[in-house]
């Protein structure tokens, strides 16, 4: 498919266990990802990929495991924390600033990188508008990226579902992420939208190296794009691989079996 | 205004040379790029072109080959064309949007070895049917997005083929000068493949003489000049494009502006506020439906002084705005301070967020365009006019002058342009910009140009006492009545689907007593009319057969009537009898083409049994018609419909109660 | 015709006054989502922080002082309150913000003295007479309250430049859209609350020199909060333009309703007329003029 230089692991997830109240919603589930690969964790509804997703990014803090990002094991972090080590998300249920612009919502994905404080902002009119434009412009690369030129100064509330998904992606991409979480990014698309999706996630993946790990509840589209693929099936790793193991895997098959696609 | 050489023996690679060295640092070209727009000046684009010229000389382009442009208006792509023609070539531009079986045809008889697209969505189109075309040899592209990984030899990225023109031009010094010298102003300067509706794609060639004196008139015609801006946005390939965009930023020395995306169109336009606008009727209704939209959804107050003020705008807008021109003032003081408010209060604000405020002349063509549509777009001052063209003579063959203008005629023929009515009824040109040729197709260029040099447009028309050219249809469809009455079926549907409460309609009358007609209603239109006057109905067929609506649909026809009344040649072609069809003539069903055509033959044989009942006495009809359900089925439908007859007018009618309006 | 003009003035320099506070009222508002009943309360305590500060030190001193204490309880306010009610029911955080204007009444004027002070900020108080060769005997204004109303006016600027020019006013924009969203992007919940209070603290501070000079700083000065919410009611909770305006139609309205009606149906008409025009107004554009329609979808 593509000439993109796999690396060394990035992301490595031993032994997590998570357990709310008598729930156990994961456990003891293991897997790594390497830098620069699509990583897709998929499995029925209920499967507990959500929950991974929520360990990873530090909302969920584990009973049992750690997390390792770049080399450094994690204990608990809250998910501000996590944000600032380069790990950036979109959720499931949409989560933008639905009556800000396209612009705004993905120029509050620099947050991060802003470095005047409200201070300097009261008294340092000059430097700080320098820091905007800087921010606007890497902004910009992203708007052009995506093709939402049409849409920058739209209210986010206006836009049909799709589009929101796509801003929500580049208001992740925003931060510049060496991590990318992505919960569910095709649910509740057409066929045309979904291809869309795909296709940016693979131009994100090769334009910009980013390392990306997307949750899916339908097998279908994920196969094609992922470079290895986790299955969970009640909160439990049932298979791990390349697309075309986990394809023929027949626990995966057992599990997927009965449920309608 | 640019002062330039005589333009005489001129071509555009030598208009390019002179602007960089008369207005080196004026604006030539903008696009706006990352969310900024970016401008390039004159000598900017002469550089651009230049090294472009060098790369695909380096790459052994040489004079006389055809150059194919497939993308987008980007300023890429624009430069292309001059490098092409610089170095004696031929751009041919592609339609962006053609797929890639469509565009094979042409690229093989084209004979294309070099080609320049825009982005990965080309290439990849290109590299589909690159087995089949061993004749292209190189492929530059623009945005190298997406195509880091591509491997196949032929592509090399639009950056190093300058690159490349750059080291050429140091091993080649002068290439370029000595290039455009050699160029003729009879060389073919662009290949404008006609869509084809009928029969295959054929090429259009243009040469440099015919386009530049084209391209002269139309900037006396509006006083174009280099202070005027221009948004870019219809296709490259499309005749319009060229010589309102590329050929007339060449002679009036205006700037090109480039939108971001099709989709930002309308943004861009409001930011460059061009003052000079092309589009096709289907843009202008698309924009008014829009606004409409909005304006439904806008609070009370503004929605009642947007309704206030059009309403003052239809009853003396286009008078004011013809004043203008004519100087002729008949609108009362107060009626003219009202109009200033409505256009501080309403023109103004809308013409800004359409992009309009500076727009002094804009122009449509191509197909008729709806009386509220057009009244909608001059009312509000915007001096919207129709002109009368084709590829085939650089469109130009007859425009409306600023206060001269009607709504069913195109205006007179352009100066330089003799336009005759063949006994046939069919229009023939004798135009200055007369292509050259159709590419490679020697019979069929003979076919459309008569022994005296006269084009056959295919259309029919005539002229009207004020001597303006009007053009009913297409020349094949025109048919007589009995009483030997011109018959233009397709202009009495256009009229009567102008009417928003009519979907499609079809004529008959060839070799008839009459002409009767056949309407399909509006769903969305009639039902919320119907709704309004609390009138219910179950379906399409249902609401179709409702007397109510036969009554609406027949003021709808009797006011088509009555127009026709008004004109010497078609008074006798009024609509006698007409039958509202039990349902929605459907491309499935193979009665429309895919594009919503009317096939009239399809037609014809389907409902003999109804046009049989039209020219009898009967008024009633039985017919069973097979129809498919959108689940594949076939099932068959029973239904009797009206027949009704409708008012028509006699010539002194129509003009006696013209002069009471007056 | 001059006196009609007079009271016309006289209503917006009192509106633009209620606006001010109203201000106070819609930033925490949009924010937080917190009605804050302590606004009144915060421009009492501003008000007598500058008074009590100015009487020792020079009066930008004062100023600063004042602004820092504003800081210090909107630091507070988030350490104390806020924090430990995330994401309980409105009327929760409302009934709180009841709590913290009983605490900062009484806790301002157990520090700072709960007898009458004065704010002179060097204005001139005598009016001027102006236009008089327009209206006949000229039109009566006060220096104090033009100056009044040009400070006001720049703050209105100052905050709507900061609300849309600034990456600080723009995350403020993106925790009013949505918390959770804002969270999530690792924009600080914390962080920008005690940015609001403060904003709105010194907001409250502007509001309270302006009403302490104008009327002594005295504990009546808390209930002038009370005018602020007709004046919220008629612009819309989360609109500060609509804050704005609205401050300025009761003000404007209350002041001709006491001059022609007064003599009709009696005085004391500016006592109730903002609350009966804020009633019409729940009763037939309850979203206020610039607010958010709020439609429950079924």
């Amino acid at each position: 498919m593509s000439a993109r230089k796999i690396g060394e692991v990035i992301l490595k997830v031993e032994e997590i266990s998570l357990a709310f109240g008598g729930v156990q919603a994961l456990s003891n589930i293991s897997f790594d990802v390497r830098e620069h690969e699509v990583r897709a964790i998929i499995g029925p509804n209920g499967a507990g990929k959500s929950s991974m997703l929520n360990v990873i990014n530090g909302v969920y803090h584990p009973q049992k495991g750690s997390v390792t990002f770049k080399g450094e094991k994690r204990a608990q972090m809250d998910p501000h924390k996590v944000a600032s080590q380069g790990v950036a998300r979109t959720f499931q249920n949409i989560a933008l600033f639905k009556g800000m612009s396209v612009l705004d919502n993905l120029m509050t994905g620099r947050t991060l990188m802003m470095k005047s404080n409200l201070f300097q902002q009261a008294f340092y009119w000059g430097a700080v508008q320098r820091e905007e434009i800087k921010h606007r412009e890497r902004v910009e690369e992203i708007i052009d990226f995506l093709e939402i030129q049409s849409i920058r100064k739209t209210p986010v509330g206006r836009l049909p579902y799709g589009l929101q998904k796509r801003v929500e992606l580049g208001r992740a991409l925003a931060a510049e992420p060496t991590l990318l979480l992505l919960d569910e990014p095709m649910a509740g698309m057409n066929v045309e939208e979904k291809q869309d999706m795909c296709r940016f996630v693979l131009d994100v993946n090769e334009e910009f190296g980013t390392t990306i790990v997307l949750i899916e509840h339908d097998m279908g589209v994920v196969m094609d794009i992922s470079d290895r693929v986790v299955v969970l099936d009640y909160g439990k790793k049932i298979g791990d691989g390349s697309p075309d193991d986990v394809r023929n895997n027949q626990a995966v098959i057992d599990a997927y079996l009965g449920v309608a696609h | 205004m640019v002062a330039l050489a005589s333009s005489m023996n001129s071509t555009f690679p030598r208009m390019l040379l002179q602007h960089s060295r008369t207005r080196p640092n004026a604006p030539a070209m903008r696009e706006k790029n990352l969310g900024i727009w970016q401008t390039f000046t004159w000598v900017d684009t002469l550089e651009r072109v230049r090294a472009l010229a060098g790369g695909l000389a380096a790459l052994g382009f040489k004079r006389g080959d055809n150059l194919a442009i497939i993308g987008e208006n980007r300023p890429q792509l624009y430069w292309a064309m001059m490098a092409a023609q610089a170095l004696g070539g031929v751009p041919v531009p592609f339609y962006q949007d053609g797929i890639a079986s469509e565009m094979k045809i042409v690229l093989e008889e084209a004979g294309i070895q070099f080609a320049v697209v825009e982005d990965q969505e080309q290439v990849d189109k290109l590299l589909e049917i690159l087995t089949d075309l061993p004749a292209i040899k190189h492929v530059a592209f623009d945005d190298p997005r997406g195509l880091r990984h591509y491997q196949q030899p032929q592509l090399v990225n639009l950056d190093s083929l300058c690159d490349l023109g750059r080291e050429y031009a140091k091993s080649h010094p002068d290439f370029f000068e000595k290039s455009v010298e050699q160029g003729r102003a009879d060389d073919v300067a662009v290949m404008l493949y006609t869509s084809g509706t009928t029969g295959a794609p054929k090429g259009v060639c243009q040469t440099h003489a015919a386009l530049i004196a084209t391209a002269e008139v139309l900037r006396e015609f509006d006083n174009l000049n280099a202070d005027d801006n221009v948004l870019c946005y219809l296709p490259m390939a499309w005749v319009g494009d060229f010589l309102y965009s590329f050929a007339l930023t060449h002679v009036a020395g205006f700037c090109l502006n480039c939108p971001e995306s099709p989709e930002t169109v309308l943004t861009d336009m409001k930011e460059i506020g061009p003052s000079f606008y092309f589009a096709p009727p289907r843009v202008y209704e698309n924009i008014l439906t829009q606004v409409m939209i909005r304006i439904e959804d806008a609070s009370t107050i503004k929605r009642k002084l947007f309704h206030y003020f059009m309403g003052v705008a239809k009853r003396v807008g286009m008078k004011i705005l013809d004043a203008k021109s004519t100087g002729v003032n008949n609108v009362s003081l107060w009626d003219r301070m009202l109009y200033k408010l409505g256009e501080i209060l309403i023109y103004g604000p809308l013409k800004n967020v359409l992009g309009m405020s500076r727009v002094r002349v804009a122009y449509t063509g191509g197909e008729a365009i709806g009386p509220d549509l057009f009244d909608f777009y001059r009312s509000l001052g915007i001096n919207l006019k129709q002109l009368y063209g084709m590829t085939e003579t650089c469109v130009t063959v007859a425009m409306q002058r600023s206060g001269e203008v009607k709504l069913d005629t195109v205006g007179k023929p352009m100066p330089g342009v003799t336009v005759k009515i063949a006994a046939s009824g069919e229009v023939l040109v004798l135009s200055p910009g007369m292509m050259k040729e159709y590419y490679k197709k020697p019979a069929d260029t003979a076919e459309v140009i008569d022994e005296n040099g006269y084009f056959r447009t295919g259309d029919a028309g005539f002229f009207d006492p004020d001597g303006h050219l009007k053009i009913i249809d297409r020349a094949k469809d025109v048919g007589r009545l009995k009483d030997g009455t011109l018959f233009a079926p397709k202009y009495l549907e256009n009229k009567l689907k102008f009417f928003p409460h009519v979907k499609e309609a079809v004529a008959f009358g060839d070799k008839s007593d009459n002409a009767t007609a056949m309407i399909n209603i509006d769903m969305a239109a009639v039902g919320d009319w119907a709704e309004r006057r609390n009138l219910g109905y179950a379906g399409y067929a249902d609401l179709a057969a409702k007397t109510d609506v036969y009554e609406l649909i027949r003021d709808c026809v009797a006011k088509v009537n009555f127009d026709l009344a008004s004109d010497p040649n078609l008074c006798g072609s009024q609509i006698k009898r007409f039958v509202i069809l039990h349902k929605e003539l459907d491309a499935d069903d193979g009665e429309l083409t895919r594009t919503r055509k009317v096939r009239r033959r399809v037609i014809g044989e389907k409902y003999a049994k109804i046009i049989d009942a039209l020219y009898s006495l009967d008024e009633s009809v039985l017919i069973e018609a097979q129809m498919k359900f959108e689940d594949g089925r076939v099932g068959i439908v029973k239904a009797t419909l009206k027949i009704e007859d409708v008012k028509t007018f006699t010539p002194a009618e129509a003009a006696s109660s013209a002069k009471k309006a007056a | 015709m001059g006196s009609f003009i007079e009271v016309v003035l006289g209503g917006l320099m009192a509106g633009l006054l209620y606006s001010l506070v109203a201000l106070g009222f819609v930033l925490i508002f949009k924010a937080s989502g917190v009605f804050n009943f302590a606004q009144g309360a915060m421009v009492l305590l501003a008000a007598l922080a500058f008074a009590r500060f100015s009487e020792v030190m020079p009066m930008p001193l004062a100023f600063i002082l004042a602004a820092l204490v504003m800081v210090l309880v909107a630091f507070m306010i988030e350490k104390l309150v806020l924090r430990h009610l995330v994401n309980q029911e409105g009327i929760i955080l409302f009934l709180a913000t009841f709590g913290i204007t009983y605490f900062i009444e009484g806790a301002g004027q157990l520090i700072f003295g709960s007898d009458i002070y004065r704010i002179d900020l060097g204005l001139p108080k005598e009016p001027k007479i102006i236009l008089e060769s327009t209206f006949d005997g000229g039109i009566l204004i006060s220096i104090e309250d033009l100056v009044a109303a040009a400070v006001a006016g720049f703050l209105v600027l100052l905050l709507a430049l900061f609300f849309q020019k600034t990456s600080t006013g723009r995350a403020l924009r993106a925790v009013a859209d949505d918390h959770q969203a804002a969270q999530s992007i690792g924009i600080p919940l914390n962080r920008i609350w005690v940015i609001v209070w403060s904003v709105s603290g010194f907001v409250a501070l502007i509001a309270g020199m302006i009403w302490g000079s104008k009327l002594g700083v005295q504990f009546s000065l808390a209930l002038v909060a009370l005018k602020a919410i007709p004046v919220v009611i008629l612009g819309g909770f989360t609109s500060v333009p609509g804050a704005i305006l609205g401050g300025l139609i009761i003000g404007v309205g209350e002041k001709l309703a006491e001059v022609y009606l007064g003599p009709i149906i009696g005085g004391g008409i500016e006592n109730w007329f903002a609350y009966a025009l804020a009633l019409m107004f729940l009763l037939f554009r309850p979203e206020g003029l610039f607010g958010e329609r709020h439609i429950d979808r079924v």
